[in-house]
């Protein structure tokens, strides 16, 4: 091939349709507290509609959300005693997916049994285990214990929120390697990045400064001015992150952890939930504080999400990303994020074998550098003219 | 979903670069002084001695120090280019 034929040549986006089956691993659907009711609740999640309640041990028990008799839903239905039951005909079904009684009835029919989903309570969250192959929880891919956050005496309860998201889930995975969108994005300056895959973990470190010409939202809501921050996020499995974050202020130091989590609702949709726990400071009246800080904090986070989805309702899916040097490691991070779209048996040691990129942030830093100065000096200059023409109409006024 | 080659290995491919330490062999890459990308194997796990874990509240990373030292050296010896020496 020549040159002349290279140059003229266009890449095309590839993109094959997103997977129509769901990742295998544990999913957080939601907090403990918000199902604590008594009562049913519909979650909509991994194609399926599910039904979620707390038996009489506070106990939370996920079935599938048809009743299997004539198909009534019963997250519509009401719980009696440790079983949900269906608000079609009052069939009773327990956690393990059995039905135990048919009140109208001398004897439950064989095969009574409906799909009842592994779950995990642990850190005020709770955790439903997919898996297309229907086999129980891979125990070394168990959550870890949130280290601080609410199960920590002197740490807040979670602020947490949730929203849906339009799009394939991938998108949301692909920002753990994207360093340059958090500038562009989301406004904020990385000065160290780094990617660690391996096993069923993805992590990121990421080490950042203060933008002295941005943040116009999180000055709106009235958020401490901030002079950096140090983040070790980790994806423990294809949903459930934790991100321990430090935020460094004029006055010190506040330790935080963020949850960054998603479930998929369809292929091409997700639920996407965020929350925020903070170290409280020594003094009562700090504390008070603190929980105003992680109010604070969820909607800075908030902002930042709402940055993404205005890029995602837009973009495309593509496959074939484009890469230049000062990126991250896009397509290893997909070729981890694959394993939990494969059956166990056909996941590859390329998908799970340790992987280290460290990027070069010397020059984005400049470019980026340039432009806040820029910024600065813009703002400056417009500052300056606003309040020219101010003394002139008042010199106006006052003839 | 088939995952496809990342197009930056096309120009320029990970090189093997033997640990100091342990002798163990991980494939590198670097396109610039600062920049380092690293594959281990499951053997090169198994083998590697001084795999420090870090500590996420620290904002720590895992990181082998002796195998960080070779992969520069490697790059002081010639043995494992730079995609962009900084010219």
């Amino acid at each position: 091939m020549t040159n002349g034929q290279t140059d003229t040549e266009v890449r095309h986006i590839e993109q094959e349709a997103a997977p129509s089956r769901f990742a295998r691993g544990w999913h957080c659907i939601g907090l403990e507290r918000e199902f604590l009711d008594g009562k049913p609740h519909t979650v909509t999640g991994f194609g399926r509609k599910l039904v979620v309640w707390a038996d009489s041990s506070g106990a939370i028990k996920v079935l599938d959300g048809y009743c299997r008799h004539m198909g009534g839903d019963l997250s519509q239905g009401t719980i009696k005693g440790d079983e949900v039951a269906c608000p079609f005909h009052d069939w009773r079904w327990g956690g393990d997916g059995r039905c135990k009684q048919i009140p109208y009835s001398r004897r439950v029919p064989l095969r009574a049994r409906t799909q009842a989903w592994p779950t995990l309570v642990q850190d005020g969250m709770v955790f439903v285990w997919n898996d297309p192959e229907g086999k129980a929880p891979i125990p070394e891919q168990a959550i870890p214990r949130v280290d601080g956050g609410p199960g920590t005496p002197g740490w807040t309860d979670w602020a947490w929120y949730q929203t849906r998201v339009d799009t394939n889930c991938r998108e949301i995975i692909d920002n753990m390697v994207d360093m340059a969108h958090f500038f562009y994005v989301h406004h904020a300056f990385p000065t160290y990045f780094k990617n660690t895959f391996e096993g069923h973990t993805a992590t990121q470190l990421q080490k950042g400064v203060n933008r002295d010409d941005m943040r116009p939202a999180e000055v709106a809501i009235g958020a401490p001015k901030r002079l950096g921050n140090t983040s070790v996020a980790t994806y423990h499995g294809p949903s459930f992150m934790i991100d321990d974050l430090i935020y460094h202020y004029e006055h010190g130091d506040v330790r935080t952890v963020l949850i960054n989590c998603h479930y998929p609702v369809d292929e091409n949709s997700f639920v996407l939930q965020y929350g925020i726990s903070v170290e409280r400071p020594e003094s009562p009246e700090d504390a008070a504080a603190a929980e105003r800080l992680a109010d604070k904090m969820v909607q800075t986070v908030r902002i930042g999400f709402e940055q993404d989805v205005d890029i995602w309702k837009n973009k495309t899916r593509i496959d074939n990303p484009l890469l230049c040097e000062e990126d991250g490691p896009v397509y290893q991070l997909r070729r981890w994020y694959e394993q939990f779209y494969v059956d166990v048996a056909d996941i590859r040691p390329e998908m799970t074998d340790r992987f280290e990129f460290e990027l070069d942030t010397t020059r984005p830093n400049e470019a980026w550098q340039r432009e806040v100065d820029e910024n600065v000096a813009r703002r400056a200059a417009e500052a300056a003219e606003a309040a020219t023409s101010d003394e002139l109409v008042s010199q106006t006024q006052g003839a | 979903m088939t995952v496809r080659t990342d197009n930056r290995l096309g120009d320029a491919p990970m090189r093997p670069v033997a640990c100091r330490s342990c002798g163990t062999t991980v494939l590198a890459r670097k396109s610039s002084w600062a920049q380092t990308t690293v594959q281990w194997s499951a053997e090169a796990v198994a083998a590697c001695t001084s795999w420090d874990p870090g500590c996420s509240i620290r904002g720590e990373l895992p990181v082998c120090h002796p195998l960080r030292d070779s992969i520069a050296r490697a790059v002081v010896d010639g043995d494992l280019p730079v995609i962009d020496d900084g010219r």
